[in-house]
């Protein structure tokens, strides 16, 4: 275990050297907040609208800083790919695991540092959790698997495709799936067919409605069931794949 | 195959193969290091020497043949080999982010090392690769290629590894940094006993530094044994004539053909290969006057490795670099321009 918390500790005091990677993210989601609520807000007095709109957007905000958060541990990767440090780490006894690991956690802890200062923002514009500080927290942790969830699928288009570029656009290729959602009215407004079908597909519809859940009507077991399941999926997803990728980038012999 | 100490420090290689598509990196080399032992793997750029490093240390997977490094399978016991072995590759491999001391102690701890040790462990290599007077706050990412260099190897020996693999460890360095690694190397094996798997293309360094030498062209292994050995295979002593012109060195290539079986031309020069070469000087310079060639110098010397190589590869190596420059622009020198009469040496 040591030698992920160590590659961990490393990823995070780079990232915080490198404060430019960070900030125009945070900037992202605290825009999208402060867009979405104060431009779409009248959408609460609609009948049958439960909560605030504050609690209904902030999840598209948090989802947001994940999906744009993660592509650092691609970066990072890319980086030790370029600059040879990648292949110093192979040549210590550390696992493979730790090496793709590392990064990828470190930037799920940045991404769920800068949901939790979005939160705060929130909570100061207002927002009331109807699921109390417990809710606060699973909002975080859900947000926290959703990085990683990102963070594995970034490190895996950066270990397939050792390109910067390439790692982060394919990060990026993941925000329309933000918007092929309820994201911004409610499932009863949403009268287009195909956008029902494609949110129905889409695994960020159960994270928003586990959030939602959480921040607007309270404790709901299937919202957060689906939710968990849903984002517990991906992340084992991407992780393995991530790992795949990983023995195959260096071709390792064990 | 172990040492006095009961650490195995050896390397072997049996049919080491491995293949990049259609094309052999490295095609049935054998090794048999024993162990303390300085062992220069020599050879021209692209010969195979860094695929070879780099299945050894277990970053490669072969396409067939058994390695074993300290006694363990490269293939199989991979862990086990990175535990005993330090590496600097040709690449340095250091986050530019970092400093060096929080580099030396990172890779302290990941090979096992608790934090209060990893951080003596750094101070100590900081000194023993002269690193210690740099600016603690400097990150690697601002170090010249000298100071990298001297980091990476520091990183390489921060576990006290058996066996040290160095790939190409001075191309590119000046001067004064090549002898500065070429010193540590050596106290390196002396005072701690440690195995050491060099590859250059510096005749020089393999000369100065290894113990056995291993010359490796287009994948195979095409000479081994001692710097003597080698040397001795090509003739205890050397003549080397000098010509004004290409086209006379070559005249005088034919010419000689008599009397000196053993020669190879090169550019403007011939080297004579002779068990006592002064004996023979009288009649080489009437053959030249009979033929009509002038020659414009004439010295006898001992041989190089670099007659070794010309005799086993048809090609000339690199030659050490100049004495001021950047150390990188060692020229070849051209294939169309040197002949080698291999098929008359008798050794």
């Amino acid at each position: 275990m040591s030698d992920i918390l160590l590659l961990i500790g490393r990823s995070l005091k780079n990232a915080l050297r490198q404060p430019a990677t960070i900030i125009p993210n945070i900037a992202i989601s605290v825009f999208f907040l402060f867009v979405y609520n104060s431009g779409l807000n009248s959408v609460a007095q609609l009948p049958g609208f439960q909560g605030t709109y504050l609690g209904f957007i902030l999840p598209v905000s948090i989802v947001s800083a994940a999906v744009g958060g993660a592509g650092l541990a691609g970066q990072t990767l890319i980086k030790d790919i370029d600059n040879g440090y990648f292949t110093k780490l192979l040549l210590t006894p550390t696992r493979r695991l730790a090496v793709i690991w590392g990064p990828m956690i470190a930037s799920a802890i940045i991404l769920t540092a800068q949901v939790v200062l979005v939160m705060l923002l929130a909570l100061v514009m207002g927002l009331k959790v109807a699921a109390g500080p417990g809710g606060f927290l699973l909002v975080v942790v859900l947000a926290f698997l959703w990085g990683m969830a990102f963070a594995g699928y970034a490190a895996f288009m950066a270990l397939k495709t050792k390109n910067a570029a390439a790692a982060q656009a394919a990060t990026f290729a993941f925000f329309p799936l933000i918007f092929l959602s309820y994201t911004f009215v409610p499932k009863q407004y949403v009268t287009a067919g195909w956008l029902k079908v494609a949110a129905t597909i889409n695994p960020t519809t159960y994270v928003f409605d586990a959030m939602r859940s959480l921040l607007n009507t309270g404790w709901s077991a299937s919202s957060l069931g689906v939710g968990f399941a849903v984002t517990f999926g991906f992340a084992t997803l991407t992780g393995v794949l991530a790992l795949w990728a990983a023995r195959g980038a260096t071709k390792l012999a064990s | 195959m172990t040492d006095q100490d009961g650490e195995d420090r050896t390397i072997t290689a049996e049919g080491m193969r491995r293949t990049f598509g259609a094309v052999p990196a490295v095609d049935g080399v054998d090794l048999h290091i024993p162990g303390g032992r300085i062992f220069g793997f020599l050879g021209p750029n692209g010969a195979g020497k860094s695929t070879l490093v780099k299945i050894l240390t277990t970053i490669l997977n072969p396409t067939g043949g058994k390695a074993t490094v300290a006694g363990y399978d490269v293939e199989r016991q991979g862990g086990k080999v990175r535990e005993a072995i330090g590496v600097a590759l040709q690449d340095v491999g250091l986050d530019p982010l970092m400093t060096a001391r929080e580099l030396l102690v990172l890779q302290s701890q990941l090979f096992g090392t608790s934090g209060d040790e990893a951080r003596k462990t750094a101070e100590r290599l900081l000194v023993t690769v002269g690193l210690d007077d740099v600016d603690p706050k400097k990150r690697a990412g601002a170090y010249s290629g000298g100071m990298k260099r001297r980091l990476d190897l520091a990183l390489a020996l921060v576990h006290d590894p058996r066996i040290l693999f160095l790939d190409e460890p001075t191309t590119g360095l000046d001067p004064a940094s090549r002898a500065s690694i070429w010193e540590e190397v050596r106290r390196l094996n002396e005072d701690l006993g440690m195995t050491i798997f060099l590859t250059t293309q510096y005749l020089e360094e393999a000369d100065r530094l290894a113990d056995d030498i291993a010359i490796i062209n287009k994948g195979r292994i095409v000479a081994q044994g001692t710097p003597d050995e080698l040397k001795r295979q090509v003739g205890d002593e050397v003549v080397e004539l000098q010509f004004a012109q290409c086209e006379e060195a070559e005249q005088a290539y034919d010419a000689l053909a008599r009397i000196a079986p053993n020669r190879q031309a090169s550019g403007h020069e011939l080297r004579l290969y002779f068990g006592r070469a002064a004996e023979n000087v009288p009649e080489l310079v009437r053959a030249l006057d009979g033929a009509g060639i002038r020659l414009q110098g004439l010295t006898i010397e001992q041989p190089t490795l670099d007659d070794v190589f010309l005799r086993v590869t048809g090609e000339a190596l690199e030659h050490e670099v100049d004495e001021a420059g950047d150390g990188a622009s060692g020229s070849p020198a051209p294939e169309a321009a040197s002949a080698t009469a291999n098929e008359e040496v008798t050794s």
